[in-house]
C-alpha cells in the first residue's frame, strides 16, 4: 500500500467515524429519546470535538503537503489541486446550505415554542386552580366557624349524634372536637380505616388558637396521584363557651373535608405543565446553544469530511492519470522500461494497462529495429570485407552517375587512385574518359533496350590503356542496374586469361602448321639435291655455280624451315613428362658441354652448388629447357663484348634449414626485357630478338608447368642485384635479365638421400 | 496532599459564595461525628429558577481519610446527604425532601434553614478509626447542578451565580 493510499484510508476512516457519531447524534434527536440523548450528550460532544480537531489537523497536513507540491512544481499536483477543489466544492457547498437553513430553522422554532399567550394561559390556569382551592379552604373555614358557634350555643356537652349530623351537613369526611393541645375529644367520621381522625397539624392549631378560626390545605403533594387522593382541607374553629368556669379548657371544632379528586388532579396537571414550561423557558438558551452547537459541529465534521474525502478521492482519481503522465514523460525521454499498472478494473486501470502494453511493444519494436540495424551493419561490414578482398574491381555509381563505392580491387586493376574520386564522375578520372563513355553508353543502351524477362545486366570486354606508357589492359566488364537507379560495375583484368588463350591457340596453329609443312619439306630437299646431283656435271662455269648456290639455298632454307617446324612441333606436341630422379648439376654440365666455344670465350660460366638434392624431372625436356635458356641468354649478350652468361644452381632453404626448392638461374648482363615483353614473355611469338621463332620461353614455360616448377623472369637493377619479385623494374636502367626456375618437386624416396648428400658436401668443404 | 489537591483543583474557579460558619469533626465514643452550618443566600437567578418550578439539589459530602506515607491515602468512610428543594406554585409552599422525609415551609428562609445545618452527622463507627493513625476529613457542601435538566446545565454554562459550593479539609484530632 503506497503512502498516499494509506493517508486516504486513514482519512476515510476518520470521516466514517465522525459521520457515524453525527448520525447517532441526529438519530437521538429525531427519535426524541431525550433521556438517551441528554445522558450521552456531553461525551458525544467531546468525542465530536476531538474528531473535528483530528480532521482539521489531517486536512491541514494534507493542504500543506499539496501546497508544497504545487509550489515545488511537482508533477501532477495541479491536477490533484483542481480535483480536490472540485470535490471540496461539491462537498462543502450543500453542507453550508443545509447548515444555514437548519440554523435558521432551529433558532426560529425554539423561539416559537415560547409564546407569551401560552405562558399567560398557564399562569392563569395555575392561578385558577390556586384560587379555587383557596376558596374551598376559606369556605370550609367559614362553615366551620359557623358550626362551632352553633355548637357553643347548644351547650357545653355535645352529643355525638349532633356531631354526626354536623358532619353530614358539612359533607365532611370527619368532624371532631379537639382540646387545646390538639387531642381528640370526640370524633365522628366516615373514615373506616381509622377510628379517630389525625391530630391537627401544629400550624393549624397555633393559628386557630390565635385567631379563633383557621383552615389549611393538606396532602396536596406535587408528585404522584397518591397525594392527590389524600388532598384534604382541614378547618379548625374555637367553640365559644357560655359558662366561664375556671379550668375549663377551650374546645375546637376540627373539620376535615376531602378535595374533589378531579379538581386536585387538574390543578396538579396545570402545575406540572407550568413547571415544565418554566423549566424549558429557563433552559431555552441552553437548548438553543445545544442544537446550534450540534449543528455547527455536524457542519464542521461534514465539511472536513468532505474535504478529506475530496483529497482522498482526488488522489484516487489522479493516481492512474499521474502514473500515465509520468510514463508518457519517461517514454518521451526514451525510457522504455516496463511501466507500472494501476490495479483496478475500470477504464483508468485499463488505460494504464494498455499504456504499459504499448510501451512494451514499443520497446520490443525498438529492440527489433536495433537488432536489424546491427544485422545490417554486420552485413555491410561483411560486404565491405568481401569487396575489399575481391580481386575483381567493383565500382558503384549513384543515380547521378557519381562514384559511390570503389573497392581496392578496382584501384589495383586500373592502377589509378579510384577512392580519391569518390563522389565524382568516372570521366573526371584522368585516363578513363573513353572507358567512362563506353561504359555509360553501354548502360544507356541496356536501359533503353531492355526486354521483358531479360536480366538487367550486361557483360563486355574492353581494352583500356590508362596511360600512354602503360600496357593495354583487357577488362571483362559486367554492368548491372541496382535499386534507386544506382549502377554496379564489376570488372576483371583478364589480360592473363587472354594471354593463356593465345598460347592455347598458338599451340593449335603450330601443331597444324608443323603437320602440314613438314611433309613436303623432305621431298623438296631431296628433289633439290637430286637436281644438283644430276645437273651439276652437265653444267659448267657460272651455271654450275649458280645451280650449286641455288640448291644450297633451297637446302638451307628447307633445313631452316624444318627446324622451325620442329620447334613448333616441340611446342605444340610436347610429350608428357616422365619424371625420374635427376641430378640437375649433371644435366647442366651435360648441356654446357655443347657450348664449349662460348665457355672458352669466357661468355658462359657455370656456377653449380655441389651436393644438390635430386629432383624429379624428365631429362630430355629439362635438357631442352636449359638449352633454350642458355641460347636465349647468349643471344642477348651476343652484341656485347663483355657479355657474360652465368648458369647458377642452388638449393633454397627456409629458416629452419629445411629444403624448399632447387633453383636454376640463368643470368645475363644483356639489355634485359622490356616491360611489354616481361608481361607476355611466355606467349609464343613474343621476342626481343631479330631472329628466332619466339617460341623458346613459351616452351620453357610449358615444360616448367609440366614439372610443377615455378618460372620467373626479371630484369636486374642498376646495381646488378636481382630485383625483388613483384617490384617493377625501372625501365631504362636494366643491367641484365634473370630467368629462374625453382623445382619443388622431389622424387618420393629421395629427400633423405638428398639431405645427407648436402651434409656430405658441407663436410667436404 | 495530592488527593486534596485533586479534589480541590477542579473547584478553584468557582466563587466561594458559601461560608461555613461552624464546622467541627469530633471523634467520640459513638464514632466520628460531624457538625456544620453553612451560611449562604440563594442568588437572584437561582431563586428565580426555583420559583419557576426548577427543583434545586444541595449535597453535603464528607470523606474520612487515613494518611499513608507509602501509598495513596486510604478512604475509610464516605457519606453524603442531599436535599431537594422545590417550590409548589399551587400552594405557594416550599418543600424540602431529604431521604424519605418531606417538609413543607411557608417561606424560602425557613426552607433554607432546614438544610443549612446538620449536627452530629455520623461519619464512621468507632472501630473504623485507628488510634495511632493520622486522619483527616474532606467536606464539601454545594448546589448540585449536575442534577438539573441537561439543557439548563448547558444554558447556565459557567455562570458564577450557580456555583454555590464550599469545601473544607480538617485534620481529625
Amino acid at each position: 500500500m503506497t503512502k498516499p493510499n494509506r493517508w486516504g484510508w486513514i482519512a476515510s476512516l476518520v470521516a466514517l467515524t465522525a459521520t457515524a457519531l453525527v448520525l447517532f447524534f441526529l438519530l437521538s434527536i429525531t427519535t426524541g429519546n431525550r433521556a438517551v440523548y441528554e445522558r450521552h450528550y456531553a461525551w458525544l460532544f467531546w468525542v465530536n470535538v476531538v474528531v473535528a480537531v483530528l480532521l482539521v489537523l489531517v486536512i491541514l497536513a494534507a493542504v500543506v503537503r499539496l501546497q508544497v507540491r504545487v509550489r515545488g512544481g511537482r508533477f501532477g499536483s495541479r491536477l490533484l489541486l483542481r480535483l480536490v477543489g472540485v470535490f471540496a466544492f461539491v462537498g462543502v457547498v450543500p453542507g453550508v446550505l443545509i447548515y444555514t437553513v437548519s440554523y435558521q430553522f432551529v433558532s426560529r422554532s425554539i423561539e416559537s415554542w415560547f409564546d407569551v399567550k401560552v405562558e399567560s394561559a398557564l399562569d392563569a390556569g395555575l392561578n385558577l386552580g390556586r384560587d379555587t382551592i383557596e376558596a374551598q379552604v376559606k369556605e370550609l373555614g367559614a362553615k366551620t366557624l359557623l358550626a362551632a358557634e352553633r355548637l357553643g350555643d347548644a351547650g357545653a356537652q355535645v352529643p355525638p349524634l349532633a356531631l354526626e349530623r354536623l358532619r353530614e351537613q358539612l359533607s365532611a369526611r370527619d368532624v371532631a372536637i379537639v382540646g387545646t393541645g390538639g387531642q381528640i375529644l370526640l370524633a365522628a367520621g366516615s373514615a373506616s380505616n381509622s377510628l379517630t381522625p389525625d391530630r391537627p397539624a401544629p400550624a393549624l392549631l397555633r393559628q386557630a388558637r390565635s385567631s379563633r378560626v383557621a383552615s389549611l390545605l393538606e396532602g396536596l403533594d406535587e408528585d404522584g396521584s397518591v397525594g392527590a387522593s389524600l388532598a384534604r382541607v382541614r378547618a379548625m374553629a374555637l367553640i365559644p363557651s357560655n359558662n366561664f368556669a375556671l379550668g375549663e379548657q377551650d374546645r375546637f371544632l376540627l373539620v376535615t373535608q376531602m378535595l374533589p379528586p378531579r379538581l386536585t388532579a387538574n390543578a396538579l396537571a396545570v402545575q406540572a405543565a407550568y413547571r415544565e414550561y418554566q423549566q424549558r423557558a429557563l433552559a431555552r438558551e441552553g437548548l438553543r446553544r445545544m442544537y446550534i452547537g450540534t449543528l455547527t459541529l455536524a457542519l464542521i465534521l461534514a465539511v472536513f469530511g468532505a474535504l478529506l474525502l475530496a483529497v482522498a478521492l482526488g488522489n484516487q482519481l489522479a493516481q492512474p492519470l499521474l502514473m500515465l503522465a509520468e510514463g508518457v514523460r519517461q517514454v518521451a525521454q526514451g525510457d522504455l522500461t516496463p511501466k507500472p499498472v494501476f490495479a483496478s478494473q475500470d477504464e483508468l486501470g485499463g488505460l494504464t494497462r494498455s499504456f504499459a502494453d504499448m510501451t512494451a511493444q514499443l520497446s520490443e519494436a525498438r529492440t527489433l529495429v536495433q537488432r536489424s540495424v546491427d544485422q545490417l551493419d554486420s552485413a555491410r561490414a561483411n560486404l565491405q570485407t568481401i569487396l575489399d578482398n575481391l580481386t575483381a574491381g567493383v565500382i558503384v555509381f549513384d543515380r547521378h552517375e557519381n562514384i559511390d563505392t570503389v573497392n581496392p580491387g578496382a584501384t589495383r586493376i586500373l592502377r589509378l587512385p579510384m577512392s580519391a574520386y569518390r563522389g565524382r564522375r568516372l570521366d573526371e578520372v584522368p585516363g578513363l574518359q573513353g572507358f567512362a563513355n563506353a561504359v555509360g553508353a553501354r548502360f544507356e543502351s541496356q536501359a533503353a533496350s531492355r526486354e521483358a524477362g531479360e536480366r538487367d545486366q550486361w557483360q563486355d570486354a574492353f581494352e583500356l590503356q590508362t596511360a600512354p606508357d602503360r600496357e593495354v589492359l583487357t577488362l571483362l566488364v559486367r554492368g548491372a542496374a541496382m535499386p534507386q537507379d544506382a549502377r554496379l560495375l564489376v570488372f576483371d583484368d583478364i589480360s592473363d586469361v587472354v594471354s593463356a588463350q593465345r598460347a592455347q591457340a598458338w599451340s593449335e596453329v603450330a601443331r597444324r602448321l608443323a603437320h602440314e609443312i613438314k611433309n613436303p619439306l623432305t621431298p623438296i630437299q631431296l628433289s633439290a639435291e637430286r637436281i644438283a646431283h644430276r645437273l651439276s656435271p652437265k653444267l659448267e662455269g657460272a651455271d654450275q655455280a649458280m645451280l650449286a648456290r641455288s640448291v644450297d639455298t633451297i637446302v638451307n632454307q628447307v633445313q631452316a624451315m624444318k627446324q622451325l617446324v620442329n620447334e613448333f612441333r616441340d611446342y605444340a606436341r610436347l610429350p608428357a613428362a616422365r619424371l625420374e630422379a635427376l641430378d640437375l648439376n649433371a644435366l647442366v654440365g651435360e648441356v654446357l658441354a655443347l657450348y664449349a666455344t662460348a665457355q672458352e670465350a669466357g661468355q658462359l660460366r657455370a656456377e653449380c652448388e655441389p651436393g644438390l638434392p635430386l629432383i624429379a624431372g624428365d631429362a630430355t625436356q629439362l635438357r631442352q629447357v636449359i638449352h633454350n635458356l642458355v641460347q636465349n641468354a647468349l643471344d642477348a649478350v651476343a652484341e656485347r663484348p663483355d657479355g657474360l652468361v652465368r648458369v647458377h644452381t642452388e638449393a633454397a632453404r627456409n629458416e629452419q634449414g629445411e629444403l624448399r626448392a632447387v633453383r636454376l638461374l640463368v643470368i645475363d648482363n644483356g639489355p634485359g626485357f622490356s616491360d611489354k615483353v616481361l608481361k607476355r614473355a611466355f606467349e609464343p611469338y613474343v621476342t626481343t630478338k631479330s631472329k628466332g621463332t619466339g617460341l623458346g620461353l613459351a616452351v620453357v614455360k610449358k615444360i616448367a608447368d609440366e614439372h610443377g616448377a615455378r618460372l620467373r623472369v626479371a630484369n636486374l637493377g642498376a646495381a646488378g642485384v636481382a630485383a625483388r619479385e613483384g617490384e617493377p623494374a625501372s625501365a631504362g636502367a636494366a643491367r641484365g635479365a634473370q630467368v629462374s626456375l625453382s623445382f619443388s618437386n622431389f622424387p618420393p624416396a629421395d629427400r633423405h638421400a638428398a639431405a645427407s648428400a648436402v651434409d656430405v658436401a658441407r663436410a667436404l668443404t | 496532599m495530592l488527593a486534596v489537591l485533586a479534589l480541590v483543583w477542579p473547584r478553584l474557579g468557582h466563587a466561594e459564595s458559601v461560608e461555613l460558619s461552624t464546622f467541627s469533626v469530633v471523634r467520640g465514643e459513638e464514632g466520628v461525628l460531624l457538625s456544620f452550618s453553612a451560611n449562604f443566600e440563594l442568588p437572584r437567578s437561582v431563586e428565580d429558577a426555583l420559583i419557576r418550578g426548577v427543583p434545586l439539589y444541595f449535597e453535603a459530602e464528607a470523606s474520612l481519610f487515613q494518611s499513608r506515607w507509602y501509598w495513596r491515602d486510604k478512604r475509610i468512610a464516605h457519606a453524603t446527604r442531599s436535599w431537594r428543594l422545590t417550590y409548589q406554585p399551587l400552594t405557594r409552599m416550599y418543600r424540602v425532601s431529604t431521604g424519605g422525609l418531606n417538609q413543607n415551609f411557608e417561606t424560602l428562609a425557613e426552607a433554607l434553614d432546614s438544610l443549612r445545618r446538620s449536627s452530629r452527622w455520623k461519619l464512621a463507627e468507632p472501630g473504623q478509626v485507628e488510634d495511632d493513625a493520622r486522619h483527616y476529613v474532606e467536606f464539601s457542601f454545594r448546589l448540585d447542578t449536575t442534577l438539573l435538566p441537561r439543557p439548563m446545565q448547558i444554558g447556565i454554562g459557567g455562570e458564577a451565580a450557580w456555583s454555590l459550593s464550599v469545601e473544607r479539609t480538617q485534620r481529625l484530632n
